[in-house]
């Protein structure tokens, strides 16, 4: 794609973060950015509150763990996992998706919740299913599983059948 | 208990037997333990068209400690496995167990890392009903091959839980 | 907190509502605060029916993903599967013929009816309506009769697939649609008389749970639910999928945000589903239902049994890893499901099997503001909120 042909949300974030950016696609009508970590906190807030874009509504956010799509990981410098956010304009009446590479060696990425109270629980989610935690997030606990699980079940490397939680599960474990 | 215990077996108690028996068997008070997708059946059967209170068993309790009948229905999972066994536990005696649907007897078609495969490894089932989920006739099937059961229940300890044979 | 100045404080009791709970319609927790009646704290708990849905989509083909789906929100099966397919026909890039498309909006609108109809037999319940929920079942069983008729199953319907349908409607559905469309409005009315305009009704409702328009979106509110708080957006009308703009319906907004608003939305967002099936019905296309690729979808029967091709093709679709194969890719698809935007998003890696398949619940998210709508309330409203937002334990937690 040509600069110009860049759709808005593209060029006005490329204005801001000049290389926060690692990849644009338009796969399917579907705009998808990809960016760097360091910046998310700032871009997703500048995302929110400019008024040509308005990205007001916070559809999603969820992780994939891509340690077995080897070109990914290639084309990430290895980075295993990857945060997902779904934003809606419900004004303009667009969506966009926001991709965040996440190495294993610093599964850390920064909360949302104070930009979108929606982001609380399903960043506690993320955390459950794939042990990303996320900085400054009020109450980073286990969400869905029970507090004493081991484990992190959507990771690739995680059983479909579990590790014998099922038969081995705590009794007792009443959580208050 | 108190005098069944002492009396033993004799015309008096296998009388009272066929009393209490009938009177149980006819009012039987569920708890209804429904989760998912089963329990909306459960609900149904309930409901107007296929209403359950034909058969005696409309009281419905939330509470275990007034119910004597448990029907688990839906999946359940290894956070809900202690609060339904609790709940179990706490139902006075003598308490019956059907298992409503495959979720709740096998695990069904989720073979997980998350869900019990039966609910039947944690406590006793009497009656189990297939399907996914079943039909309220089924239901209600269930229901009575449950005053079945009850009918072979005695005050006397001794024959208590006697032959179960359907 | 305590408007009464004279009022001695006390010790805050903690009560545990839930897991198991008539209210809770499954197997929801919370946690509350009191002081006297009134909530200062509550937190929710959830994961009681955790079953692993997202999981399990990464380790079945996409045709068989598709019965997964009815047991997510099992009070509308009929709108999952056709959210899901949805977003598999995206990922494939396939557009599937009219008369699918509108069968599919039928069905879809009808369950519609029948999530609302449980969702008001069960909220009214709750704030001690008994005759309204007997009214709603009753509704409800007739719709259930034509979907087992039309699916074979009463609930777990697993009607939709990859590029089509099971199979085509039965000869005679369209009268029995349209009894059904000239009956349910003379309920509804009964509701009305019983309910809107009833004292204790409004003194439960009105004023209760209040969520307003700003907040509605930063908790991400979609659906009834969002409408209720006076936000006018509806995925039907916003982003039309399979065939919505060609329907002519109102979308009700809300003006206060609270229970009974709510309560108001879904009751006419009924009738209007009743208009939506009524047009679909009128102009439903001739045609087949399934796109014609065989490498999609299954072959007719004929070529099933009468040809060599058709049997290899018929073989390999059902075969493990053989299936639908989509390209490599992802995708996100929302639908407008009864509670609110149903989102699938799907990554693919070009095998037969999803790589990955999130699941947007909008129960999940909207179980969320609870504690923001109860806190400061009294222990009975936890009840009258719970109700009103239609919290689907199978969806909250997958
Ligand atoms: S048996 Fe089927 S209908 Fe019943 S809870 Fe399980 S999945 Fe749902």
């Amino acid at each position: 794609m040509s600069e110009a042909q860049q759709p808005l949300a593209v060029q006005k974030v490329q204005e801001q973060y000049p290389d926060a950016i690692l990849d644009v696609s338009d796969a399917r009508g579907e705009l998808t950015i990809t960016v760097r970590k360091d910046v998310i906190y700032e871009l997703m807030a500048f995302l929110k509150n400019d008024s040509e874009l308005a990205y007001n509504f916070l559809a999603d956010v969820t992780a994939v763990d891509y340690s077995l799509m080897e070109d990914v990981l290639m084309k990430y410098d290895y980075a295993r996992f990857m945060v997902i956010y779904h934003l809606l304009s419900t004004e303009k009446k667009e969506r966009l998706r926001v991709k965040v590479p996440v190495h294993e060696k610093a599964l850390s990425i920064p909360s949302m919740t104070s930009i979108w109270k929606v982001a609380n629980w399903l960043e506690r989610e993320t955390y459950d299913m794939f042990g990303i935690t996320f900085e400054e997030h009020p109450d980073l606990r286990r969400i869905l599983m029970p507090d004493d699980y081991e484990g992190h079940p959507l990771r690739k490397d995680y059983p479909l059948r579990g590790r014998g939680e099922r038969e081995t599960f705590n009794f007792e474990q009443q959580n208050a | 208990m108190g005098l069944e215990s002492q009396l033993g077996d004799n015309i008096f108690t296998t009388t009272i037997d066929k009393f209490v028996n009938w009177g149980r068997k006819n009012s039987l008070w569920p708890m209804p333990f429904g989760t998912a997708c089963c329990a909306i059946e459960m609900m149904a059967t309930l409901a107007s068209k296929f209403d359950l209170s034909r058969f005696g068993a409309e009281a419905i309790r939330f509470s275990p400690r007034q119910s004597d009948l448990l029907i688990v229905s839906g999946r359940i999972s290894i956070k809900m496995m202690p609060v339904l066994k609790k709940i179990y536990d706490q139902m006075p005696d003598p308490k019956w167990v059907i298992s409503m649907g495959a979720c709740a007897s096998t695990g069904g078609v989720f073979d997980t890392y998350t869900l019990v495969q039966g609910v039947d490894g944690f406590i006793p089932v009497d009656i189990y009903i297939p399907g996914c989920p079943p039909r309220p006739e089924d239901l209600i099937d269930a229901v009575i091959q449950i005053q079945r059961i009850v009918e072979q229940e005695s005050v006397s300890p001794k024959r208590r839980r006697g032959a179960i044979a359907s | 907190m305590h408007k009464d100045p004279d009022r001695v404080p006390g010790e805050p009791m903690t009560l545990n509502f839930g897991p198991q709970h008539p209210a809770t319609h499954g197997t929801l927790r919370i946690v509350v605060e009191l002081d006297g009646e009134t909530v200062l704290k509550a937190t929710p708990h959830l994961g009681y029916l955790h079953t692993g849905f997202e999981k399990l989509g990464e380790h079945q083909d996409y045709n068989q993903f598709i019965v997964v789906t009815d047991r997510m929100n099992y009070l509308s099966p009929l709108s999952n599967n056709f959210g899901y397919v949805l977003a598999v026909e995206k990922l494939l890039d396939i557009q599937v013929p009219k008369r699918c498309e509108y069968i599919r909006v039928i069905l879809a609108e009808l369950s519609r009816i029948a999530d609302h109809m449980v969702w008001l037999g069960m909220g009214a319940l709750d704030l001690g309506a008994f005759t309204v929920m007997l009214y709603g079942f009753e509704e409800r069983e007739k719709l259930y009769s034509i979907f087992e008729k039309t699916t074979g199953a009463r609930l777990t319907t697993s009607y939709t697939r990859v590029g089509g349908l099971m199979r085509d409607i039965y000869d005679g559905f369209e009268e029995d649609v349209r009894r059904f469309l000239n009956g349910f409005p003379k309920t509804l009315k009964e509701v009305h008389t019983l309910l809107t305009r009833n004292r204790i009704w409004m003194d439960r409702t009105k004023g209760v749970g209040v969520v307003s328009a700003e907040d509605a979106i930063d908790y991400g509110f979609t659906g009834p639910c969002l409408r209720a708080s006076g936000v006018d957006w509806d995925l039907r009308k916003a982003e039309p999928y399979s065939s919505y703009e060609a329907f002519n319906f109102d979308v009700p907004i809300g003006a206060n945000g609270d229970v009974y608003d709510r309560y108001l939305v879904r009751m006419e967002e009924m009738i209007q589903s009743g208009r939506i099936v009524r047009q679909a019905l009128d102009n439903l296309p001739d045609g087949p239902i399934n796109v014609d690729d065989y490498k999609i979808s299954l072959p007719t029967k004929e070529d099933a049994y009468g040809n060599i091709e058709g049997l290899i093709h018929h073989f390999k679709i059902v075969m493990d890893g053989h299936g639908v194969q989509p390209p490599v890719g992802e995708v996100y698809c929302a639908t407008e499901a009864p509670n609110g935007e149903l989102g699938f998003y799907i990554v693919s890696d070009g095998s037969g099997k999803a790589y990955r398949i999130r699941i947007r619940p909008p129960s999940f998210i909207h179980f969320q503001a609870v504690p923001h709508m109860i806190e400061g309330g009294m222990v009975s409203d936890i009840v009258a909120v719970l109700g009103s937002l239609n919290i689907i334990a199978g969806e909250l937690d997958r």
